[in-house]
């Protein structure tokens, strides 16, 4: 399947953000910290597009919103993932896979 | 949203500030990363605020959808609650619309889209007439050049039945039709099973091929598929090999009988493919218009054709009298303009009763407007705005015009049953009308916009109302009101205007309907019975011996019980056309006269004695001549005495307005041949059908050697006599092809059939009309009599009694009445205009008509008005003044 470089950036984006709430509800921020400890700061999320990718995600179903307390005693939105987001999730590991497996065997081999 | 995205994000920025804080950043260094780490700030903004407008639109629809929703609801709820005005809204609308359904299909299928064909508005007959001479048979030549050379055409194809090829009775059922190969593909049909014809067919080169009708598929091959392939026997002998079936509702468009001739109506059961130049020179020639062209312009370019073939063929002379008016007829051109234009007068009328039932519901909500205002104020209070208030009228309104919509497809459906049974002959093809899908979709369409009509005006009067006003109680008229009251009256005097017009259409058209009953057709139909009967070809039976299968079958006839006498000859005022130059001798002042049309009717002298003429002067013809060959255009040998004619009076004044008919003699010449003369020696009385004015100049004279038709007067069952009829004439002469008897009763009620269809429907249409107006009007005065029921309660207390409160009352009545009487008659002299070619004995602006009217509608109104003027002079006082 083709990707350009926006798709592709989405994309991963979404990935990330449907595993991490695939473990527990989070709000934007708690989402950013899981994704930085996780991969060990090697990705560096930039806040406006992680919103809009949550944003996006919730118009569309994936995942849900809700206005919750955070543990600092604050008001914050949280995010869990629905049915769809699931499904979604299991569709973005495999496409993310075999896009892997593909460029890989590219550079491997040359 | 806007707010819930801000903070959801200044969250984020905060936590990251606290976190790098933690870590030792300062303030200022903690904010410029967090704003870092947030990135383009803009790019964010627009995000947002795209996705909040989005959000917000899709909650307006919900909103709508919810509110509309409810609105539905409370509609449904309140129309249950108040049936009967619910109940006379809805009847309302659905006569309206009904009425408007029905005469919509009739114009749909006369004037729309008449064939029942794809493109059928583009099929044409393409046709010469000649004025003076009538039609003339289009040319083989005219036809090929149009073929080549007119671009306005995109395929010319031809159909032609021959009947007479038919040899006997047990023949009729393979009569074959002569097409040409593209005939199907102009109509835009193709077969059921098999193949279309080809170019090969047509140029014999596949042998004698034919397709059959669906009809004689079914009957004689049992409708099985291996009937291709298989032999089908046509006239004469011939036999052919089936390659296709016809669709069953296959047909000639603009048959013969459509376009007023005579012949017999034969139905094809064969198609034989033949080349154009055989099957033009007697058949129909078709053309299909090319898209975008009108039949007019086709109709232009054949002409220019057909004149400059001639120029060429005569050297650039273009010999006299030039060949005129190539004309290209759609099914529409067809129609006597007389019965269109009572379609589009009927069309005109249910328009009007529409508007008048709108008016009738409008009135009606409004009134509910009134009573509404309270809960209107409340809604206004709880926040709805015009705009809801007024689509929450609106939604009641389009689901009252619904209803009646539904309901009205019923009626039309009943309208159409009665219109069936008035059709005059040439509406002959309006028997199988349905209601079509383009029907049901006008009639849906015209429910909605009634209902937006008749809805307009409550929804603007259900706002705008100070809340406080209506909820602190107030029984002072307030200037909204007043306007309300004006525009309530402004549509009763509408309404009476509208009917008033109708009913002086109805009341000219019924004026019409009785002259023509009263005037003294000329003969007596009752009792009278035609049989026309087609003999076989002349090589079956030869011209000389007809006349005496003629007195054969004549005797026959005679002798059946129950007839009292028969002769040869036609229907009366129904005679064969013939065209040319007719003249005179020259008379006692020098003067001679001449006619260039003249009806000849063969017949018997037996033949006014049956039919009930009366011969004014002189004697009938010698009946000793009877097979003597003669009658206009005949080649004659001059050594033959002139034929002996009795001429009709119409004829006797049109050539000897002097007098001096009898013994003179009439000349029927042609520019180069022999002159043909007969004598006069009888004059008998014009014959005056419905609907013709006057008669057509005539002679009555002796038969000549073609098929003619015979009259009998017999005393029993009509029914009884036709079946007879038909019976012995079979028996008489087997070989007989087909006779199409007509009752007299019969003919005369379908000259009688336009005007009666007119004025039955327009009469209907009218006096639906005028009892939606006159329960407009009951329902206007009850309600205001409701609405003044304190100032007529001072009044009474006052010392005003009963006779004074009724004279008030139906005084308001009457001025209402009144009003609409006089601009409905001003309406009705423009409008009846409209009506003149289809009236008899009245002129369109008929005092004594109008007068009648105008008195009828304005007594009406007054009784209508009377029964609330009664409630209101019984009104108690007390009880009133305490009441609100």
């Amino acid at each position: 399947m083709a990707r350009d470089t926006s798709d592709l950036l989405h994309g991963t984006l979404d990935l990330l953000v449907l595993k991490a709430l695939s473990w527990q509800p989070m709000h934007g921020f708690g989402l950013t910290k899981w994704i930085e400890e996780r991969t060990r700061n090697e990705l560096e999320i930039v806040d406006s597009a992680l919103y809009k990718a949550l944003h996006r995600l919730e118009d569309t179903g994936a995942i849900s919103a809700e206005w919750g307390v955070s543990d600092n005693n604050r008001r914050a939105k949280y995010y869990s993932i629905t049915t769809r987001g699931k499904q979604l999730l299991r569709t973005e590991v495999a496409t993310w896979k075999r896009y892997v497996a593909a460029v890989t065997g590219v550079i491997e081999n040359a | 949203m806007l707010r819930d995205m801000d903070e959801e994000v200044r969250f984020h920025v905060e936590m990251r500030i606290a976190e790098l804080r933690a870590r030792g950043s300062s303030e200022a260094e903690a904010r410029a990363e967090a704003m870092r780490r947030f990135g383009d700030t803009d790019d964010y903004r627009q995000h947002a605020n795209r996705r909040a407008a989005r959000r917000a639109r899709h909650h307006r629809a919900l909103e709508w959808l919810d509110e509309w929703r409810q609105d539905l609801r409370f509609a449904v709820r309140q129309f249950r609650k108040s049936a009967a005005f619910a109940t006379l809204a809805v009847l309302t609308l659905a006569l309206g619309i009904g009425a408007n359904t029905a005469i919509f299909t009739v114009v749909h299928r006369l004037l729309l889209d008449p064939l029942p064909y794809p493109n059928g508005n583009r099929i044409v007959l393409l046709t010469v007439q000649t004025p003076n001479r009538g039609p003339t048979p289009v040319s083989i030549a005219a036809v090929s050049a149009w073929r080549a050379r007119a671009h306005s055409l995109e395929m010319i194809a031809a159909v032609s039945v021959n009947a007479l090829l038919v040899q006997d009775a047990a023949e009729q059922d393979t009569i074959p039709a002569s097409v040409t190969s593209n005939y199907l593909t102009l109509l835009g049909i193709t077969p059921v099973i098999g193949r279309d014809f080809t170019d090969a067919d047509e140029r014999g080169e596949n042998g004698k091929v034919a397709m059959i009708t669906y009809g004689l598929w079914q009957r004689a091959y049992g409708g099985r598929a291996s009937a291709i392939g298989e032999r089908v026997r046509g006239a004469e002998g011939k036999s052919y090999t089936i390659i296709g079936v016809t669709p069953a509702d296959m047909s000639i468009p603009m048959s013969f009988r459509q376009r007023g001739a005579k012949l017999h109506e034969a139905t094809p059961s064969i198609w034989v493919p033949a080349p154009l130049d055989s099957v033009g020179t007697y058949g129909e020639v078709f053309g299909r218009l090319r898209a975008g062209v009108s039949a007019e312009q086709a109709s232009v370019e054949m002409q220019s054709i057909v004149d400059s073939a001639r120029m060429v063929a005569s050297g650039g002379l273009v010999p006299r009298p030039a060949v005129c008016c190539a004309r290209a007829m759609r099914a529409q051109d067809l129609i006597d303009p007389r019965e269109t234009r009572a379609i589009e007068v009927l069309f005109v009328a249910v328009a009007v009763l529409l508007l008048i039932a709108c008016a009738n519901v409008a009135n009606l909500l409004m009134s509910r407007a009134w009573t509404r205002r309270r809960e209107f104020a409340v809604r206004t209070a709880l926040g709805a705005g015009r705009g809801r208030l007024a689509r929450l009228v609106l939604t009641e309104s389009i689901m009252l015009a619904l209803a009646g919509g539904v309901l009205g497809v019923a009626i039309a459906w009943e309208t159409l049953r009665v219109i069936i049974a008035l059709r005059p002959p040439a509406l002959a093809n309006l028997a199988d009308i349905r209601l079509e899908s383009t029907v049901l979709l006008w009639s849906a369409g015209i429910s909605v916009a009634t209902g937006i009509l008749f809805g307009a005006g409550p929804a603007l009067f259900a706002g705008g109302r100070s809340v406080g006003d209506v909820l602190r109680s107030e029984t002072r008229a307030s200037s909204g009101d007043a306007l309300a009251r004006r525009t309530r009256s402004a549509l009763i005097v509408a309404e009476i205007a509208l009917s008033l017009v109708l009913l002086v259409g109805a009341g000219l058209l019924v004026r019409s309907f009785i002259t023509l009953l009263e005037t003294p057709l000329g003969f007596e139909p009752h009792g009278l019975i035609a049989a026309d009967m087609l003999l076989p070809p002349p090589r079956i039976m030869p011209q000389v011996e007809k006349p005496a299968v003629e007195r054969a079958i004549l005797e026959h006839v005679r002798a059946i019980p129950g007839v009292l006498d028969a002769a040869i000859g036609t229907m009366p005022g129904d005679p064969y056309r013939a065209f040319g130059t007719f003249t005179v001798d020259v008379d006692a002042t020098g003067q001679s006269h001449a006619i260039q049309e003249l009806g000849t009717v063969f017949m018997t002298p037996s033949y006014f004695r049956v039919t009930g003429m009366s011969l004014l002067e002189g004697r009938l013809p010698d009946s000793t001549r009877w097979g003597a060959v003669g009658g206009p255009g005949a080649a004659v040998n001059t050594a033959q005495p002139p034929t002996e004619i009795v001429i009709n009076q119409t004829l006797a004044h049109l050539l000897w307005p002097n007098g001096g008919a009898l013994g003179a003699m009439i000349h029927s010449g042609r520019p180069r041949g022999p002159r043909e003369s007969s004598v006069v020696v009888g004059i008998v009385n014009d014959v005056h059908m419905p609907g013709r004015a006057g008669d057509a100049p005539t002679e009555y004279q002796m038969p000549v050697p073609v098929e003619v038709p015979l009259v009998a007067r017999f005393r029993g069952s009509p029914g009884e006599m036709a079946a007879t009829l038909r019976r012995t004439i079979a028996e008489a002469d087997s070989r007989v092809v087909r006779q199409t008897i007509v009752l007299g009763d019969d003919y005369f009620r379908d000259a009688l059939a336009p005007t009666r269809f007119a004025m039955s429907l327009l009469g209907g249409f009218a006096i639906v009309a005028l009892a939606l107006s006159v329960v407009g009007l009951y329902g206007s005065i009850s309600y205001s009599v409701g609405q003044r029921t304190r100032e007529i309660g001072v009044r009474v207390a006052l010392g005003a009694d009963a006779r004074a409160i009724t004279g008030l009352v139906v005084g308001d009545g009457f001025r209402l009445a009144a009003a609409g009487a006089v601009i409905g008659g001003i309406g009705a002299v423009v409008a009846t205009r409209t009506l003149e070619t289809m009236l008899y004995g009245v002129t369109a602006s008929d005092p004594l008509t109008f007068a009648a009217i105008a008195l009828l509608v304005v007594g009406i109104a007054l009784l209508a008005a009377y029964v609330p003027a009664r409630r209101a002079a019984r009104i108690d006082p007390t009880e009133a003044l305490r009441a609100d």
